[in-house]
């Protein structure tokens, strides 16, 4: 029988083990990273759990190579890893050292013997399409939050060579680190926000709802308002809170795909055919900067 | 010494319709560079030129993208020369086959000191290509980068790290996924254009068996909740405020 491996870099993999623990195949973790993520791995409900050594000033990229070989070497079915960039580079290897498919976008994944039928959003997540690969598969899917402990398998060091890559420097950012994975409440801006310094109107916002928040992608990297990790939507995060206000994005697929799982959500722009108002539960018609501040006072009315 | 850029022709989805059924036509949408590879370029044509090379693109996919537009718009973006791969089997190809015919197409390349891409390509946008290619090389991949240069025979490399970045040591070459906002990408002017069309083109056959691609089995749109979409006017923006307030209140998510 095939094993289902989970690439490990981070702490946040619940995601890939409730895939894992779906498919009802052993499932076996390789991890890169510091002793107390391997430990930590070993107790999240794994029956093998592999671990690459202390990686020293190496990157997780490094390590690419040796945990493909640990894999290949391990009777692979599907792989799964994190949609994270260090994540990927792990995964990459191993789709290259397996010549497997290596695909984004599921939402569904069975296997029957040696085949694997993988449900998956394509193309930015327009449509659906389920694809059968015979052999194995490398799935990059939402990593999710830190799995609870539970019983723990032993930690089995394997000797891995790194790639010539070191770490030089860290630049860490001045910038608060935001939660926006557990948020329960988010508030979003798009191009709608004219300046930076209009921030100050959605941080007061926020604060008034109790709210973390985020943007769409062009806010990130075309004008650079927010840092990147706060960016949803295709390649940035997936975020499921109770309640989501996207203030003068106009709703795009590549945005809204990451928001599809929340609760309630409230569409704020100038443009009543903007397409977040087809998916939305409040459609609010009218210019962010007048209603902003109205809103933030209603709250704390 | 050779700077490489692998670039992508695509249509980009943004222009498609999908049918009922899940079927998607992407017969309107015009192909281009895709969206984040002129970026790549650009960084491509600054390293080459501090380092005094050559600015190869490389580039796998059906047999559109050996088309003279194709070529020219790739190359009036600055390369110097291009490699491509076109196949009927690498059209709609997954990420580890286009990864395959890509290494192929650098492997004709001499001295190459480092493969830049795009952040991801504007159909697919799996961000994996990169990583698959650096796999199959045996080199490392380092994504969203802002800034590489060169420090005798390593790479220096700048990449973003969680909200902050990270400085990277490479000793060797590697392939390198630039950010989206790495650099503005020149807009080709018709001197340009005109002069791509001079520039040489290598055309290789893909070699040897491509892995095995899955099997489409099935298709369908993509299931909607049904939301609400309950109109809030603000000709009166306190009484807008008050309503969704209540409405959110009363929805138990305040």
């Amino acid at each position: 029988m095939t094993t289902t491996w989970i690439i490990v870099d981070e702490p946040g993999v619940a995601g890939l083990l409730d895939t894992a623990r779906n498919l009802g195949r052993p499932t076996a973790a390789v991890v890169v990273g510091p002793h107390e993520l391997a430990a930590s791995t070993a107790t999240a409900g794994v029956d093998r759990c592999l671990w690459l050594g202390e990686t020293g000033d190496a990157p997780v990229e490094a390590f690419a190579t040796a945990v493909a070989a640990v894999v290949a070497d391990g009777a692979p079915g599907v792989v799964l890893a994190a949609a994270r960039p260090s994540a990927r580079a792990l995964v990459g290897a191993v789709a290259a050292t397996l010549r497997a498919p290596a695909m984004v976008g599921a939402v569904g994944v069975e296997t029957d013997g040696d085949t694997v039928l993988v449900e998956r959003e394509v193309l930015g997540g327009i449509a659906r399409r389920t694809e059968r690969c015979d052999g194995p598969v490398c799935l990059v899917v939402d990593g999710g939050g830190v799995p609870e402990p539970g019983a723990a398998v032993p930690v089995e060091e394997v000797t891995a060579e790194a790639l010539a890559v070191r770490v030089v420097e860290n630049r860490p950012s001045s910038a608060p680190q935001v939660d926006l994975a557990g948020a329960r409440r988010v508030v979003a801006v798009g191009r709608g926000l004219k300046a930076k310094e209009d921030l100050a109107l959605v941080d007061r916002l926020a604060e008034a709802m109790g709210a973390a928040v985020a943007c769409s992608r062009p806010v990130a990297e075309g004008s650079g308002f927010l840092p990147k990790d706060r960016y949803v939507g295709v390649s940035g995060r997936t975020l499921t809170p109770d309640v989501y206000l996207a203030l003068g994005i106009s709703g795009q697929v590549q945005h809204t795909v990451g928001i599809r799982g929340a609760g309630t959500i409230v569409a704020v722009n100038t443009d009543a055919d903007a397409p977040f108002m087809k998916e939305c539960d409040y459609a609010v018609v009218g210019d962010l900067y007048t209603f902003v501040p109205a809103l933030a006072a209603a709250l704390q009315s | 010494m050779t700077v490489v850029v692998a670039h992508k022709w695509a249509p980009n989805p943004q222009e498609a319709t999908v049918a009922p059924g899940g079927t998607v036509d992407l017969s309107r949408a015009k192909p281009a560079v895709s969206e984040y590879d002129p970026v790549a370029i650009e960084v491509g044509r600054r390293l080459a030129d501090a380092w005094g090379c050559e600015l190869v693109g490389v580039s796998v996919g059906g047999p559109e993208i050996a088309a003279p537009m194709a070529r020219k718009a790739a190359l009036s973006r600055g390369l110097d020369r291009l490699v491509v791969v076109a196949d009927e089997r690498l059209s709609g190809a997954g990420a580890t086959p286009t990864a395959v015919a890509l290494a192929q197409a650098v492997g004709e390349v001499e001295d190459v000191r480092v493969v830049l891409a795009g952040d991801s390509s504007v159909d697919e946008g799996a961000h994996l290509v990169p990583s698959v290619l650096a796999g199959l090389l045996g080199w490392p991949s380092l994504a969203e980068v802002a800034d590489v240069t060169a420090d005798g025979g390593a790479l220096v490399v700048e990449r973003a790290q969680g909200s902050g970045s990270q400085v990277v040591r490479v000793d060797g070459p590697a392939v390198l996924a630039v950010a989206a906002d790495a650099a503005v990408p020149r807009v080709a002017g018709m001197k340009d254009i005109l002069a791509a069309g001079k520039k040489p083109v290598v055309e290789l056959p893909l070699a040897g068996e491509l892995p095995a691609q899955p099997e489409v089995v099935g298709r369908a749109p993509v299931p909607l909740a049904e939301r609400g979409r309950r109109r809030i006017d603000t000709t009166d923006p306190d009484a807008a405020a008050r309503e969704l307030v209540a409405a959110l209140r009363a929805d138990g998510v305040l």
